[in-house]
């Protein structure tokens, strides 16, 4: 009987861990951080903006974002809040977010260009020490400031921060996420770059019940203006060490990936051999770079070859390209392109930037252990005066549904 | 006898590995890094080179006192009360290092999965389940390994290959950088971990076969090789030197898994491995303190203490360390020597010194 008892105490004590435990957090006690941006603010401060989901208002349904007219919902919150480190400004939000800031989707972090020029190792360590945020948070640093440019949102996907994240994981620009900017920071043989962000006016947004964006509808009373500001990736922003130096264009964007060997795919346009004026334009989509670092104990030099293949997606010219003389030609050409926009990012980075940002200084340091500690603090003076030979070999292996362009008189 | 269960090969196997390598799971590759940088693989298996004559000392000891454990045969090394002594110290420090497991143990989730739970709760419950599994003997100890251990290697193995895309091998160069001495130093927190295997002598007289305790501890320490040479090279390939600067490398390495932006986030294994893992190795060092006392103090059971050593451990563990960043400064740089000085490696080889020479005189005579 003691027994029986007993055992029935047992069984109505397990009920007490089924019930959960303290501190656990329910989804809707928490506000969901998809995007953080961190400016500088004045007297040393630190400014964290944090784009907050409103879950309520994002799936689908009558009230969310059906393209049926009806009230047009905010499914963002983005505020901000000066602080001492990027925890104490989180801690301060606390007096105006209710619910606990959860950083564990975190899409983006963005650095103001501002508080880039000044340093950034001060911004971050929060997010790489925190459990609660990943270190596979893309990381992206703005043209103005931070605050701005999460100030937005996205036309297709349900907040800006996720419509970045998913641009960049389809490879534009130049993808970071937050252990490869701790990587390149803690090695002197590369400096980090990191994808560049502003908002640019892109297009306008149509739909039922909507104005027509056309000149006579302007004097109407509900006519908006709806030119539509989109999250941008303009390129890339040049850093030496922690310190943003300056930037870069898309198309070297695109040199840099291909001479640091971590390009996957790329559209390129470059001149008809035959035709001046008329363009070729291409995909590259399989891209090997070998780095061959030497040393004779006085100057360093790099030999760069490229090995590439492309496939042929527009043709402006009337060239006939099954020739193999003009084809070859065309390789040419598109090699001689490939060649160039290489070198124009290598001089920026030598002449304008004096930054590694190949990570050459990792490849030497690979090939030359021993000499390199006697190199590394100026390692970026020694890539600066650096002779770098580039050889690149082109190869356009498809051209696409047709050979010769259909339109072309025989 | 104290015991009457008998664990049979296979089981001494698993045991023997959970019980070295389970808490070096998550923050030994960062130790190791911080001082080989790159070069820490090297490391691993320099450890478990130099781990093999701990493990072969165990071993003989073993096999010149069949059917006694280490407190036993130490009062037939050392002569009665210096046997008693040094097998008081012996406790003290398995003490010791179990509060230290049991710290670990909670830490790791109160740092990472349950922030706010209090580590007392953890210790407790984790305290708790190892005393009832040491209630029902060494045979359920081991038999409750034996139904983790594939979990836990499923687990480890299914984290490493997820992480292949993440790694990169230019990271493990240039080779040898960092030179021989570093290479060295690299490797005695490893080798430390490894010399737990003198534990081990606490049960050989429960095996089955006794004799079998050589390719036991062979086969124990391939798969320590394997799992400490892993655990090190994934880590560097994937993070390079970084590791060092990491609390729990492993985690990290497990959190950048992303297979095709839908197969994400897989710590719950790391999680279950710690869990699995962490509660078996206190356990069986829990057991051995347990055991140890019985036959230090000639009790006919051990069962009455396990209640008292299981609240010194749980209080012991709350105290034993400041923060954890004191807990790991000491497990880098101090444990090692500690360890291997005296209770590892020392001791060991002089007490064999001493039987060897005690057994000559008695066979001369």
């Amino acid at each position: 009987m003691m027994k029986k008892l007993v055992c029935l105490l047992l069984i109505l004590g397990l009920t007490v861990p089924l019930e959960g435990c303290w501190s656990r957090r329910e989804i809707n006690e928490l506000a969901i951080v998809l995007a953080a941006g961190v400016d500088s603010a004045p007297d040393g401060e630190i400014l964290l903006t944090v784009q907050i989901a409103r879950p309520s208002s994002f799936g689908g349904g009558e009230s969310g974002r059906s393209g049926v007219a009806g009230p047009q919902q905010n499914n963002l919150w983005v505020i901000s809040q000066a602080g001492e480190t990027v925890y104490d400004a989180q801690r301060r939000l606390e007096t105006k977010v209710s619910r606990n800031l959860y950083w564990g989707h975190t899409v983006i972090l963005v650095f103001g260009e501002q508080i880039a020029r000044q340093g950034i190792r001060k911004a971050f360590n929060f997010f790489t020490r925190s459990p609660g945020a990943r270190e596979t948070i893309w990381v992206l640093v703005a043209r103005g400031d931070a605050k701005e440019v999460l100030n937005s949102h996205s036309q297709l996907e349900t907040t800006s921060a996720q419509g970045i994240g998913a641009m960049i994981r389809a490879g534009v620009g130049i993808p970071v996420m937050l252990k490869d900017l701790s990587l390149m920071l803690a090695g002197k043989g590369i400096n980090p770059v990191l994808p560049r962000v502003e908002l640019t006016a892109s297009g306008t947004p149509q739909g039922p019940g909507m104005k027509e964006n056309i000149p006579e509808a302007e004097n109407e009373p509900d006519h908006g203006t709806q030119t539509h500001a989109e999250m941008t990736i303009t390129g890339a922003g040049v850093f030496n060490d922690e310190r943003l130096v300056g930037w870069l264009d898309m198309m070297e964007t695109s040199g840099l990936l291909w001479l640091a060997g971590r390009m996957k795919k790329a559209e390129i346009t470059f001149p008809s051999p035959n035709e001046p004026g008329k363009d070729f334009s291409a995909c590259i989509y399989r891209s090997i770079t070998k780095i061959e670092p030497f040393y004779d104990g006085q100057n360093i030099w790099f030999d760069i070859k490229m090995r590439m293949d492309a496939e042929l997606w527009e043709e402006q010219s009337l060239e006939k390209i099954t020739e193999p003389r003009i084809f070859t030609a065309m390789e040419e050409s598109l090699t001689r392109r490939v060649e160039q926009i290489s070198r124009a990012v290598l001089e920026k980075a030598q002449q304008d930037y004096e930054v590694d940002i190949f990570g050459f200084g990792d490849v030497w340091h690979r090939k030359y252990p021993r000499q390199w500690p006697a190199l590394k603090d100026r390692w970026n003076e020694e890539f600066a005066n650096a002779d770098v030979y580039i050889s690149v070999q082109v190869h356009i292996r498809r051209t696409g549904l047709t050979t010769n362009r259909v339109s072309r008189e025989d | 006898m104290l015991e009457g269960g008998k664990i049979n090969a296979w089981q001494a196997v698993f045991l023997n590995v959970i019980m070295v390598s389970a808490t070096a799971l998550l923050g030994a590759p960062a130790i190791m890094a911080s001082q080989a940088g790159h070069d820490a693989w090297m490391s691993a298996l320099l450890a478990t080179t130099l781990g093999l004559p701990i493990a072969w000392i165990t071993i003989k000891l073993g096999s010149l006192y069949p059917g006694q454990t280490l407190i036993q045969y130490l009062e037939r090394i050392l002569g009665r009360w210096p046997g008693k002594a040094l097998g008081l110290l012996y406790l003290l420090y398995f003490t010791h290092i179990t509060s230290l497991m049991v710290m670990e143990y909670g830490s790791f989730l109160v740092d990472v999965f349950l922030i706010g739970t209090p580590i007392t709760a953890i210790v407790l419950i984790s305290i708790t389940i190892s005393a009832y599994i040491l209630k029902l003997g060494l045979e359920v100890l081991a038999r409750t390994n034996q139904f983790f251990f594939p979990w836990i290697l499923v687990s480890l193995v299914i984290t490493f290959l997820l992480v292949i895309p993440e790694m990169d091998l230019t990271r493990l160069q240039p080779v040898l950088e960092t030179g021989p001495a570093e290479i060295f130093k690299g490797s005695l927190a490893p080798l430390a971990w490894h010399g737990e295997i003198i534990a081990f002598a606490m049960i050989i007289p429960f095996l089955t076969k006794p004799g079998q305790a050589g390719k036991i501890v062979a086969l124990t320490f391939i798969f320590l090789g394997l799992i400490f040479f892993l655990l090190v090279a994934i880590g560097l390939t994937v993070f390079g030197p970084g590791l060092a600067n990491m609390n729990y490398p492993i985690l990290n390495v497990a959190r950048v898994i992303s297979l095709a932006t839908f197969f994400e986030r897989p710590e719950p294994l790391i999680v279950a491995v710690w869990v699995t893992g962490g509660l078996i190795k206190v356990s069986f060092f829990y057991y051995i303190i347990v055991l140890g006392s019985a036959q230090l103090l000639r009790l006919k059971s051990y069962r009455p203490l396990v209640l008292p050593v299981g609240a010194i451990l749980a209080a012991l563990s709350i105290t034993v360390s400041a923060s954890t960043l004191a807990m790991s400064d000491f497990i880098a740089h101090y444990w090692p020597f500690y360890a291997l000085f005296t209770f590892e490696f020392g001791f060991p080889a002089a007490l064999l010194a001493i039987a060897l020479i005690r057994n000559r005189g008695i066979k001369g005579q």
